[in-house]
Protein backbone atom coordinates (compact mmCIF):
# COMPACT_ATOMS: atom_id res chain seq x y z
CA UNK A 1 0.00 0.00 0.00
CA UNK A 2 1.10 3.74 -1.09
CA UNK A 3 2.08 5.77 2.50
CA UNK A 4 -0.58 8.02 3.13
CA UNK A 5 -0.19 11.74 2.55
CA UNK A 6 1.63 12.90 4.71
CA UNK A 7 0.33 16.90 4.09
CA UNK A 8 -2.99 16.35 3.41
CA UNK A 9 -4.05 20.16 1.92
CA UNK A 10 -6.83 21.45 4.63
CA UNK A 11 -9.24 23.16 3.41
CA UNK A 12 -8.72 26.77 2.13
CA UNK A 13 -12.72 27.69 2.77
CA UNK A 14 -12.14 31.21 3.96
CA UNK A 15 -8.84 32.19 2.27
CA UNK A 16 -11.11 34.36 -0.28
CA UNK A 17 -14.32 35.31 1.79
CA UNK A 18 -14.91 38.70 1.15
CA UNK A 19 -14.58 39.06 5.36
CA UNK A 20 -17.46 40.53 7.72
CA UNK A 21 -19.62 40.44 4.65
CA UNK A 22 -21.72 37.89 4.45
CA UNK A 23 -22.27 38.69 8.33
CA UNK A 24 -24.94 41.22 7.29
CA UNK A 25 -26.92 39.00 4.79
CA UNK A 26 -30.58 38.15 5.96
CA UNK A 27 -31.70 34.65 5.62
CA UNK A 28 -33.52 36.05 2.38
CA UNK A 29 -30.12 37.70 0.99
CA UNK A 30 -28.96 34.48 1.82
CA UNK A 31 -31.43 32.39 -0.16
CA UNK A 32 -31.32 34.46 -2.60
CA UNK A 33 -27.99 34.14 -2.85
CA UNK A 34 -28.31 30.64 -2.96
CA UNK A 35 -30.45 30.95 -5.94
CA UNK A 36 -29.16 33.06 -8.23
CA UNK A 37 -25.49 31.77 -7.19
CA UNK A 38 -26.20 28.06 -8.18
CA UNK A 39 -27.92 28.46 -11.03
CA UNK A 40 -25.28 30.43 -12.58
CA UNK A 41 -22.64 28.58 -11.92
CA UNK A 42 -24.91 25.52 -12.97
CA UNK A 43 -25.25 27.58 -16.35
CA UNK A 44 -21.30 28.08 -16.07
CA UNK A 45 -19.85 25.00 -15.10
CA UNK A 46 -22.74 23.24 -17.92
CA UNK A 47 -21.26 25.38 -20.72
CA UNK A 48 -17.79 25.38 -19.67
CA UNK A 49 -17.80 21.58 -19.57
CA UNK A 50 -19.94 21.78 -22.84
CA UNK A 51 -17.22 23.54 -24.69
CA UNK A 52 -14.26 21.87 -22.83
CA UNK A 53 -15.73 18.87 -24.52
CA UNK A 54 -16.46 20.47 -27.88
CA UNK A 55 -12.87 22.34 -28.01
CA UNK A 56 -10.98 19.52 -26.93
CA UNK A 57 -9.37 17.41 -29.73
CA UNK A 58 -9.64 14.16 -30.67
CA UNK A 59 -7.30 11.63 -29.23
CA UNK A 60 -5.32 10.89 -32.28
CA UNK A 61 -5.63 12.26 -35.68
CA UNK A 62 -6.33 9.79 -38.21
CA UNK A 63 -3.10 8.43 -40.01
CA UNK A 64 -3.09 10.08 -43.45
CA UNK A 65 -3.15 7.42 -45.26
CA UNK A 66 -4.91 4.30 -43.58
CA UNK A 67 -2.67 1.44 -43.67
CA UNK A 68 -4.01 -2.14 -44.43
CA UNK A 69 -5.03 -4.87 -41.99
CA UNK A 70 -2.22 -7.33 -42.55
CA UNK A 71 -3.45 -10.81 -42.84
CA UNK A 72 -3.01 -13.53 -40.23
CA UNK A 73 -3.32 -16.76 -38.74
CA UNK A 74 -4.03 -16.97 -35.03
CA UNK A 75 -6.47 -18.96 -33.17
CA UNK A 76 -9.31 -17.10 -31.33
CA UNK A 77 -9.45 -18.23 -27.10
CA UNK A 78 -12.61 -20.80 -28.23
CA UNK A 79 -9.35 -22.81 -29.89
CA UNK A 80 -11.07 -21.60 -33.54
CA UNK A 81 -8.50 -21.06 -36.27
CA UNK A 82 -8.75 -17.59 -37.48
CA UNK A 83 -7.32 -15.30 -40.16
CA UNK A 84 -8.55 -11.92 -41.57
CA UNK A 85 -11.06 -13.02 -44.19
CA UNK A 86 -13.01 -14.01 -41.03
CA UNK A 87 -13.32 -10.53 -40.44
CA UNK A 88 -14.12 -9.40 -44.01
CA UNK A 89 -16.68 -7.15 -44.22
CA UNK A 90 -17.51 -6.04 -40.16
CA UNK A 91 -15.67 -2.75 -38.74
CA UNK A 92 -13.15 -3.91 -35.89
CA UNK A 93 -12.19 -1.88 -32.87
CA UNK A 94 -9.25 -3.54 -32.54
CA UNK A 95 -7.51 -3.44 -28.68
CA UNK A 96 -4.11 -5.10 -27.33
CA UNK A 97 -3.75 -7.00 -23.86
CA UNK A 98 -1.71 -9.35 -21.98
CA UNK A 99 -3.56 -11.12 -18.81
CA UNK A 100 -0.58 -11.12 -16.50
CA UNK A 101 -1.37 -7.16 -16.57
CA UNK A 102 -1.52 -5.94 -13.06
CA UNK A 103 -2.63 -2.12 -13.67
CA UNK A 104 -3.88 0.54 -16.16
CA UNK A 105 -3.88 -1.76 -18.93
CA UNK A 106 -6.94 -3.25 -17.43
CA UNK A 107 -8.48 0.22 -17.38
CA UNK A 108 -8.55 -0.92 -21.96
CA UNK A 109 -10.34 -3.98 -21.64
CA UNK A 110 -12.59 -2.08 -19.36
CA UNK A 111 -13.20 0.19 -22.68
CA UNK A 112 -14.04 -2.43 -24.99
CA UNK A 113 -16.47 -3.89 -22.33
CA UNK A 114 -18.07 -0.89 -22.31
CA UNK A 115 -17.90 -0.68 -26.45
CA UNK A 116 -19.24 -4.34 -26.51
CA UNK A 117 -22.23 -2.94 -24.21
CA UNK A 118 -22.96 0.53 -26.32
CA UNK A 119 -22.89 -2.04 -29.55
CA UNK A 120 -25.07 -4.36 -28.19
CA UNK A 121 -27.13 -5.69 -31.23
CA UNK A 122 -24.67 -4.03 -33.75
CA UNK A 123 -24.19 -7.14 -36.24
CA UNK A 124 -21.59 -4.91 -38.40
CA UNK A 125 -19.02 -4.59 -35.68
CA UNK A 126 -16.53 -7.17 -34.23
CA UNK A 127 -14.25 -6.61 -31.02
CA UNK A 128 -10.46 -7.89 -31.35
CA UNK A 129 -8.31 -8.16 -28.65
CA UNK A 130 -4.46 -9.27 -29.11
CA UNK A 131 -2.51 -10.74 -26.98
CA UNK A 132 1.36 -9.65 -26.82
CA UNK A 133 2.35 -12.25 -24.78
CA UNK A 134 0.93 -15.54 -26.24
CA UNK A 135 2.78 -18.09 -24.91
CA UNK A 136 0.79 -17.15 -21.41
CA UNK A 137 -2.04 -15.97 -22.89
CA UNK A 138 -3.51 -19.62 -24.26
CA UNK A 139 -6.63 -20.21 -25.47
CA UNK A 140 -7.88 -21.00 -22.18
CA UNK A 141 -6.06 -18.46 -20.33
CA UNK A 142 -8.15 -16.18 -22.15
CA UNK A 143 -11.48 -17.58 -22.20
CA UNK A 144 -10.77 -17.75 -18.35
CA UNK A 145 -10.34 -13.61 -18.79
CA UNK A 146 -12.58 -12.89 -21.46
CA UNK A 147 -15.16 -14.32 -18.97
CA UNK A 148 -14.35 -11.91 -16.44
CA UNK A 149 -15.48 -9.30 -18.77
CA UNK A 150 -18.34 -10.94 -19.82
CA UNK A 151 -17.24 -10.97 -23.69
CA UNK A 152 -19.67 -12.31 -26.07
CA UNK A 153 -17.79 -15.07 -27.97
CA UNK A 154 -19.57 -13.92 -30.88
CA UNK A 155 -18.84 -10.28 -30.93
CA UNK A 156 -15.62 -10.08 -28.75
CA UNK A 157 -12.91 -12.10 -29.93
CA UNK A 158 -9.23 -12.69 -28.29
CA UNK A 159 -6.63 -13.85 -30.34
CA UNK A 160 -3.40 -15.63 -29.66
CA UNK A 161 -1.06 -17.57 -31.61
CA UNK A 162 2.48 -17.63 -32.26
CA UNK A 163 3.92 -14.96 -30.83
CA UNK A 164 6.14 -13.77 -34.08
CA UNK A 165 2.89 -13.87 -35.99
CA UNK A 166 0.98 -12.09 -33.41
CA UNK A 167 4.32 -8.96 -33.25
CA UNK A 168 4.00 -9.23 -37.22
CA UNK A 169 0.61 -8.36 -37.41
CA UNK A 170 0.63 -5.59 -34.54
CA UNK A 171 3.85 -3.74 -36.37
CA UNK A 172 2.45 -4.18 -39.90
CA UNK A 173 -0.73 -2.76 -38.91
CA UNK A 174 -0.65 -0.82 -35.74
CA UNK A 175 2.12 0.10 -33.40
CA UNK A 176 5.69 0.52 -33.96
CA UNK A 177 8.14 -1.69 -31.35
CA UNK A 178 11.23 -1.13 -29.58
CA UNK A 179 14.00 -3.58 -27.84
CA UNK A 180 14.57 -0.37 -25.43
CA UNK A 181 10.50 -0.16 -24.38
CA UNK A 182 10.25 -3.67 -23.50
CA UNK A 183 10.59 -3.14 -19.50
CA UNK A 184 8.15 0.03 -19.78
CA UNK A 185 5.06 -1.41 -22.34
CA UNK A 186 4.83 -5.20 -22.82
CA UNK A 187 6.05 -6.23 -25.94
CA UNK A 188 7.92 -2.81 -26.37
CA UNK A 189 4.84 -1.85 -28.51
CA UNK A 190 4.44 2.41 -28.27
CA UNK A 191 1.00 3.52 -27.33
CA UNK A 192 -0.29 -0.35 -26.22
CA UNK A 193 -3.02 1.33 -24.60
CA UNK A 194 -4.50 2.70 -27.91
CA UNK A 195 -7.47 1.61 -29.38
CA UNK A 196 -8.35 1.10 -33.23
CA UNK A 197 -10.88 1.75 -35.70
CA UNK A 198 -10.53 -0.38 -38.82
CA UNK A 199 -13.23 0.25 -41.42
CA UNK A 200 -15.55 -2.85 -43.74
CA UNK A 201 -12.87 -2.68 -46.37
CA UNK A 202 -9.88 -3.44 -43.82
CA UNK A 203 -8.50 -0.53 -43.40
CA UNK A 204 -6.64 0.89 -39.92
CA UNK A 205 -8.66 4.28 -39.71
CA UNK A 206 -8.28 5.85 -36.47
CA UNK A 207 -6.32 5.45 -33.47
CA UNK A 208 -8.12 6.25 -29.85
CA UNK A 209 -5.89 6.30 -26.19
CA UNK A 210 -7.97 3.94 -24.46
CA UNK A 211 -6.97 5.40 -20.82
CA UNK A 212 -8.72 8.60 -22.13
CA UNK A 213 -12.21 9.17 -20.30
CA UNK A 214 -14.34 10.20 -23.68
CA UNK A 215 -12.26 6.90 -25.62
CA UNK A 216 -15.92 5.11 -25.96
CA UNK A 217 -17.53 8.22 -26.95
CA UNK A 218 -15.05 9.22 -29.28
CA UNK A 219 -15.08 5.93 -30.82
CA UNK A 220 -18.83 5.26 -31.27
CA UNK A 221 -19.05 8.72 -33.25
CA UNK A 222 -16.00 7.65 -35.32
CA UNK A 223 -17.88 4.35 -36.01
CA UNK A 224 -20.48 6.38 -36.92
CA UNK A 225 -18.96 8.95 -38.97
CA UNK A 226 -17.66 5.54 -41.31
CA UNK A 227 -20.97 3.99 -41.42
CA UNK A 228 -22.76 6.99 -42.83
CA UNK A 229 -19.45 7.26 -45.32
CA UNK A 230 -19.66 3.66 -46.15
CA UNK A 231 -24.06 4.17 -47.18
CA UNK A 232 -23.44 7.18 -49.15
CA UNK A 233 -24.25 6.59 -52.71
CA UNK B 1 -24.11 26.35 14.02
CA UNK B 2 -23.24 29.32 12.51
CA UNK B 3 -19.80 28.20 10.70
CA UNK B 4 -21.51 26.18 7.86
CA UNK B 5 -23.91 29.43 6.17
CA UNK B 6 -20.80 31.55 7.02
CA UNK B 7 -18.58 29.22 4.50
CA UNK B 8 -21.56 28.42 2.04
CA UNK B 9 -22.38 32.22 1.99
CA UNK B 10 -18.68 33.00 1.48
CA UNK B 11 -18.26 30.41 -1.38
CA UNK B 12 -21.15 31.51 -3.06
CA UNK B 13 -19.67 35.13 -2.79
CA UNK B 14 -16.81 34.00 -4.41
CA UNK B 15 -19.05 31.75 -7.26
CA UNK B 16 -21.00 35.33 -8.07
CA UNK B 17 -17.92 37.73 -8.29
CA UNK B 18 -15.76 35.15 -10.21
CA UNK B 19 -17.88 33.09 -12.03
CA UNK B 20 -17.24 29.10 -12.28
CA UNK B 21 -13.88 29.77 -13.52
CA UNK B 22 -12.76 29.67 -9.93
CA UNK B 23 -12.70 27.01 -7.65
CA UNK B 24 -15.70 26.98 -5.73
CA UNK B 25 -14.30 26.57 -2.18
CA UNK B 26 -15.56 23.62 -0.74
CA UNK B 27 -17.48 23.63 2.45
CA UNK B 28 -16.37 20.23 3.62
CA UNK B 29 -13.18 17.68 2.94
CA UNK B 30 -15.42 14.57 3.48
CA UNK B 31 -17.41 12.68 1.23
CA UNK B 32 -21.00 14.05 2.66
CA UNK B 33 -22.76 15.68 -0.11
CA UNK B 34 -22.62 19.83 0.32
CA UNK B 35 -25.98 21.82 -0.50
CA UNK B 36 -25.62 21.58 -4.08
CA UNK B 37 -25.09 17.52 -3.88
CA UNK B 38 -21.51 17.96 -4.48
CA UNK B 39 -19.28 15.55 -2.92
CA UNK B 40 -15.29 16.19 -2.75
CA UNK B 41 -12.47 14.28 -1.62
CA UNK B 42 -8.69 15.03 -0.92
CA UNK B 43 -6.40 12.60 -3.11
CA UNK B 44 -3.28 12.49 -4.29
CA UNK B 45 -1.55 11.15 -7.61
CA UNK B 46 1.07 11.65 -10.35
CA UNK B 47 0.27 13.68 -13.27
CA UNK B 48 0.70 11.58 -16.89
CA UNK B 49 -0.67 13.80 -19.22
CA UNK B 50 -1.39 17.28 -19.54
CA UNK B 51 -4.39 18.55 -21.97
CA UNK B 52 -3.07 21.02 -24.34
CA UNK B 53 -5.92 23.64 -23.12
CA UNK B 54 -5.04 22.00 -19.49
CA UNK B 55 -8.62 21.27 -19.36
CA UNK B 56 -8.09 17.83 -18.46
CA UNK B 57 -5.34 15.77 -16.73
CA UNK B 58 -4.78 12.06 -16.99
CA UNK B 59 -3.68 11.04 -13.42
CA UNK B 60 -2.79 8.46 -11.60
CA UNK B 61 -4.28 9.03 -8.19
CA UNK B 62 -4.24 6.50 -4.65
CA UNK B 63 -7.22 5.15 -3.54
CA UNK B 64 -9.87 7.69 -3.09
CA UNK B 65 -10.98 6.55 0.50
CA UNK B 66 -14.85 6.41 0.08
CA UNK B 67 -14.50 7.00 -3.57
CA UNK B 68 -12.56 5.02 -6.46
CA UNK B 69 -9.58 2.20 -6.07
CA UNK B 70 -6.39 3.60 -7.60
CA UNK B 71 -6.43 3.91 -10.91
CA UNK B 72 -5.55 6.44 -14.17
CA UNK B 73 -8.22 8.42 -14.80
CA UNK B 74 -8.83 11.72 -16.96
CA UNK B 75 -9.93 14.19 -14.72
CA UNK B 76 -11.66 17.57 -15.73
CA UNK B 77 -9.41 20.64 -14.46
CA UNK B 78 -11.46 23.50 -13.29
CA UNK B 79 -9.00 26.22 -13.60
CA UNK B 80 -6.33 25.42 -16.33
CA UNK B 81 -4.60 28.22 -14.35
CA UNK B 82 -4.07 25.48 -11.99
CA UNK B 83 -1.73 23.70 -14.23
CA UNK B 84 0.47 26.37 -15.38
CA UNK B 85 3.35 25.08 -12.92
CA UNK B 86 2.52 21.44 -13.31
CA UNK B 87 4.53 19.05 -15.72
CA UNK B 88 4.28 15.49 -16.53
CA UNK B 89 5.54 12.94 -13.70
CA UNK B 90 4.72 15.67 -10.97
CA UNK B 91 3.26 14.13 -7.85
CA UNK B 92 0.19 16.99 -6.37
CA UNK B 93 -2.48 16.37 -4.47
CA UNK B 94 -5.49 17.96 -5.33
CA UNK B 95 -9.43 17.61 -4.29
CA UNK B 96 -11.91 15.83 -6.73
CA UNK B 97 -15.51 16.93 -6.62
CA UNK B 98 -18.56 14.74 -7.94
CA UNK B 99 -21.90 15.79 -8.71
CA UNK B 100 -24.75 12.87 -10.04
CA UNK B 101 -23.38 13.93 -13.70
CA UNK B 102 -20.35 15.24 -13.54
CA UNK B 103 -16.86 15.81 -11.83
CA UNK B 104 -13.66 18.41 -11.57
CA UNK B 105 -10.97 18.73 -9.84
CA UNK B 106 -9.43 22.05 -8.13
CA UNK B 107 -7.09 22.76 -5.55
CA UNK B 108 -4.44 21.52 -7.27
CA UNK B 109 -0.47 21.35 -5.67
CA UNK B 110 2.36 20.45 -6.40
CA UNK B 111 4.00 18.17 -4.02
CA UNK B 112 7.08 16.57 -5.65
CA UNK B 113 8.40 14.72 -8.51
CA UNK B 114 7.45 11.05 -8.34
CA UNK B 115 10.61 8.40 -8.33
CA UNK B 116 8.01 5.88 -9.17
CA UNK B 117 7.02 7.53 -12.31
CA UNK B 118 11.13 9.27 -13.40
CA UNK B 119 12.26 5.23 -12.59
CA UNK B 120 9.63 4.47 -15.28
CA UNK B 121 11.24 6.31 -18.18
CA UNK B 122 14.54 4.68 -17.55
CA UNK B 123 14.37 0.71 -18.70
CA UNK B 124 15.11 -1.59 -16.08
CA UNK B 125 17.20 -3.24 -19.06
CA UNK B 126 17.20 -3.58 -22.50
CA UNK B 127 16.86 -7.18 -23.89
CA UNK B 128 19.21 -8.84 -25.81
CA UNK B 129 17.98 -9.45 -29.43
CA UNK B 130 18.08 -13.60 -29.84
CA UNK B 131 15.69 -16.20 -29.80
CA UNK B 132 13.61 -18.22 -27.19
CA UNK B 133 14.88 -21.56 -26.24
CA UNK B 134 13.07 -24.44 -26.55
CA UNK B 135 13.20 -27.63 -24.39
CA UNK B 136 16.82 -29.47 -25.45
CA UNK B 137 18.31 -26.28 -25.37
CA UNK B 138 20.98 -25.36 -22.59
CA UNK B 139 20.35 -22.05 -20.36
CA UNK B 140 23.78 -19.66 -21.02
CA UNK B 141 24.81 -19.25 -17.08
CA UNK B 142 23.89 -16.81 -15.04
CA UNK B 143 25.00 -15.30 -11.72
CA UNK B 144 22.93 -13.97 -9.40
CA UNK B 145 23.15 -12.55 -5.76
CA UNK B 146 21.48 -15.04 -2.92
CA UNK B 147 19.85 -14.21 0.31
CA UNK B 148 23.17 -15.02 2.16
CA UNK B 149 24.74 -11.91 0.30
CA UNK B 150 27.05 -14.61 -2.02
CA UNK B 151 27.10 -14.74 -5.45
CA UNK B 152 24.98 -18.12 -6.63
CA UNK B 153 25.28 -19.81 -10.32
CA UNK B 154 22.81 -21.91 -12.27
CA UNK B 155 26.15 -24.24 -13.23
CA UNK B 156 26.62 -24.27 -9.63
CA UNK B 157 23.70 -26.89 -9.63
CA UNK B 158 25.38 -29.32 -12.38
CA UNK B 159 24.47 -32.56 -11.33
CA UNK B 160 20.90 -31.71 -10.00
CA UNK B 161 17.31 -30.69 -11.94
CA UNK B 162 16.70 -27.26 -11.13
CA UNK B 163 13.44 -25.34 -11.15
CA UNK B 164 13.54 -21.56 -11.01
CA UNK B 165 11.40 -18.99 -11.32
CA UNK B 166 10.87 -14.78 -11.19
CA UNK B 167 9.56 -12.99 -8.77
CA UNK B 168 9.41 -9.92 -6.48
CA UNK B 169 9.24 -9.55 -2.51
CA UNK B 170 6.87 -6.44 -3.00
CA UNK B 171 4.50 -8.39 -5.78
CA UNK B 172 1.19 -7.56 -4.46
CA UNK B 173 -1.17 -10.11 -6.46
CA UNK B 174 -1.99 -13.02 -4.44
CA UNK B 175 -2.29 -14.95 -7.79
CA UNK B 176 1.20 -14.07 -9.26
CA UNK B 177 4.27 -14.28 -7.04
CA UNK B 178 2.87 -15.48 -3.69
CA UNK B 179 1.10 -18.32 -5.69
CA UNK B 180 4.51 -19.53 -7.25
CA UNK B 181 6.22 -19.53 -4.39
CA UNK B 182 3.45 -21.48 -2.49
CA UNK B 183 3.87 -24.12 -5.39
CA UNK B 184 7.62 -24.14 -4.97
CA UNK B 185 6.63 -24.89 -1.36
CA UNK B 186 4.24 -27.57 -1.65
CA UNK B 187 6.38 -29.14 -4.74
CA UNK B 188 9.09 -29.05 -2.30
CA UNK B 189 6.97 -30.39 0.34
CA UNK B 190 6.03 -33.32 -1.77
CA UNK B 191 9.77 -34.08 -2.89
CA UNK B 192 10.61 -34.45 0.47
CA UNK B 193 8.37 -36.50 2.01
CA UNK B 194 8.64 -38.96 -1.07
CA UNK B 195 10.57 -41.74 -0.40
CA UNK B 196 11.61 -43.01 -3.95
CA UNK B 197 12.27 -39.58 -5.10
CA UNK B 198 15.96 -38.38 -6.22
CA UNK B 199 17.60 -36.09 -4.22
CA UNK B 200 19.49 -34.62 -6.78
CA UNK B 201 17.10 -31.29 -7.34
CA UNK B 202 17.70 -27.68 -6.60
CA UNK B 203 15.18 -25.09 -6.47
CA UNK B 204 15.44 -21.50 -7.07
CA UNK B 205 13.35 -18.18 -6.88
CA UNK B 206 15.15 -15.08 -8.59
CA UNK B 207 14.10 -11.82 -7.73
CA UNK B 208 13.95 -9.51 -11.22
CA UNK B 209 13.59 -6.18 -8.33
CA UNK B 210 17.54 -6.65 -7.13
CA UNK B 211 17.29 -2.55 -5.89
CA UNK B 212 15.42 -3.42 -3.33
CA UNK B 213 15.23 -7.54 -2.90
CA UNK B 214 18.87 -6.98 -1.00
CA UNK B 215 19.70 -9.89 0.80
CA UNK B 216 18.65 -9.58 3.89
CA UNK B 217 15.43 -8.53 2.45
CA UNK B 218 15.32 -12.12 0.54
CA UNK B 219 15.91 -13.65 3.42
CA UNK B 220 12.84 -12.40 5.54
CA UNK B 221 10.72 -13.32 2.83
CA UNK B 222 12.19 -16.66 2.14
CA UNK B 223 11.52 -17.43 5.72
CA UNK B 224 7.82 -16.74 5.34
CA UNK B 225 7.60 -19.34 2.71
CA UNK B 226 10.53 -21.83 3.82
CA UNK B 227 10.06 -21.97 7.72
CA UNK B 228 13.32 -23.42 9.30
CA UNK B 229 14.34 -26.10 6.65
CA UNK B 230 16.63 -23.78 3.90
CA UNK B 231 17.28 -27.92 2.44
CA UNK B 232 17.13 -27.16 -1.38
CA UNK B 233 15.75 -24.35 -1.67
CA UNK B 234 17.63 -20.70 -2.40
CA UNK B 235 16.24 -17.12 -2.94
CA UNK B 236 18.31 -14.40 -5.08
CA UNK B 237 18.29 -11.51 -7.27
CA UNK B 238 19.05 -10.95 -10.65
CA UNK B 239 20.66 -7.57 -11.65
CA UNK B 240 19.24 -6.01 -14.90
CA UNK B 241 22.20 -7.05 -16.55
CA UNK B 242 21.51 -10.60 -16.19
CA UNK B 243 18.08 -10.47 -17.01
CA UNK B 244 19.00 -8.66 -20.20
CA UNK B 245 20.15 -11.30 -21.28
CA UNK B 246 17.62 -14.16 -19.80
CA UNK B 247 14.25 -12.93 -20.04
CA UNK B 248 14.42 -13.08 -24.29
CA UNK B 249 15.50 -16.33 -23.99
CA UNK B 250 13.03 -17.20 -21.88
CA UNK B 251 9.96 -15.36 -22.63
CA UNK B 252 10.05 -13.23 -19.01
CA UNK B 253 8.28 -10.14 -19.57
CA UNK B 254 8.86 -7.15 -17.10
CA UNK B 255 7.36 -3.72 -17.06
CA UNK B 256 8.26 -1.21 -14.40
CA UNK B 257 4.73 -0.06 -13.55
CA UNK B 258 3.92 2.31 -10.54
CA UNK B 259 6.49 1.88 -8.70
CA UNK B 260 6.40 -2.18 -9.01
CA UNK B 261 5.98 -4.50 -11.64
CA UNK B 262 3.35 -5.76 -13.98
CA UNK B 263 5.26 -9.30 -15.22
CA UNK B 264 4.57 -12.52 -16.75
CA UNK B 265 5.53 -16.01 -14.70
CA UNK B 266 8.24 -18.37 -16.17
CA UNK B 267 9.05 -21.22 -14.66
CA UNK B 268 11.63 -23.60 -15.89
CA UNK B 269 13.17 -27.05 -15.46
CA UNK B 270 16.74 -27.56 -16.45
CA UNK B 271 18.10 -31.09 -16.52
CA UNK B 272 21.21 -31.66 -14.67
CA UNK B 273 23.41 -30.70 -17.22
CA UNK B 274 21.64 -27.13 -17.56
CA UNK B 275 19.01 -27.57 -20.66
CA UNK B 276 15.82 -26.95 -20.62
CA UNK B 277 13.56 -29.83 -19.10
CA UNK B 278 10.42 -28.43 -19.62
CA UNK B 279 8.54 -24.82 -19.07
CA UNK B 280 6.20 -23.76 -16.88
CA UNK B 281 4.19 -20.74 -18.44
CA UNK B 282 1.87 -18.73 -16.36
CA UNK B 283 0.32 -20.31 -13.12
CA UNK B 284 -2.18 -22.57 -14.04
CA UNK B 285 -0.11 -25.86 -13.37
CA UNK B 286 0.43 -27.26 -9.88
CA UNK B 287 2.91 -28.26 -7.18
CA UNK B 288 2.62 -32.48 -8.48
CA UNK B 289 3.10 -31.25 -11.87
CA UNK B 290 6.54 -29.59 -10.93
CA UNK B 291 7.59 -32.13 -8.26
CA UNK B 292 6.68 -34.84 -11.39
CA UNK B 293 9.26 -32.70 -14.03
CA UNK B 294 11.79 -32.41 -11.29
CA UNK B 295 12.05 -36.65 -10.42
CA UNK B 296 11.92 -36.90 -14.48
CA UNK B 297 14.58 -34.36 -15.22
CA UNK B 298 17.18 -35.41 -12.69
CA UNK B 299 16.88 -38.67 -13.98
CA UNK B 300 18.19 -37.33 -17.06
CA UNK B 301 22.06 -38.10 -17.56
CA UNK B 302 24.26 -34.84 -17.52
CA UNK B 303 25.92 -34.65 -21.16
CA UNK B 304 28.85 -36.27 -21.90
CA UNK B 305 31.93 -34.07 -20.19
CA UNK B 306 29.98 -31.92 -17.94
CA UNK B 307 31.59 -32.40 -14.92
CA UNK B 308 28.61 -33.12 -11.89
CA UNK B 309 29.96 -30.50 -9.65
CA UNK B 310 27.46 -30.69 -6.52
CA UNK B 311 28.30 -27.80 -4.91
CA UNK B 312 27.09 -27.90 -1.28
CA UNK B 313 25.19 -24.95 -0.67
Amino acid sequence: MPPSPPNRPSPRVADNAPAGREATLTRREWLATLGVGGALCLAAVTLGWWTARRRSPPAHEAPATPRELADFALLERSGRAVTREDLRGRFLIVSFLFTSCSLSCRAVNDRMAELQRALAGAEDVRLVSLTVDPRTDTPATLARFAARYHADPNRWWFLTGEKAELYRLIEASFLSRSRELETLIPGGFANLDHLFLVDRTGRVRQAFGGLRADAVRQILAALERLREETQAP
Amino acid sequence: MKTLPTLLTGGLLLLMTAGCGRAPAPASATAAPDAAGTRSFEARGVVREIAADRRTAVIRHEEIPGYMPKMTMELNVRDPAELAEVSVGDEITFRLHATADTHWIDGIRRVGRAPAVAAAETPLFVPEETPELKPGDPVPDAEFLDEHGRPVRLSDFRGRAVAFTFFFTRCPLPDYCPRMNAHFRDARQLLLSRPDAPTNWQFLCVSFDAAFDQPAVLARYARAYRGDNPDRWLFAAAAPATLARLAPRLDLMVIREAGGFSHNLRTVVLDPAGRIFRQFDGNAWTPAELAEALVAAARESGAPGDAAEVGQR
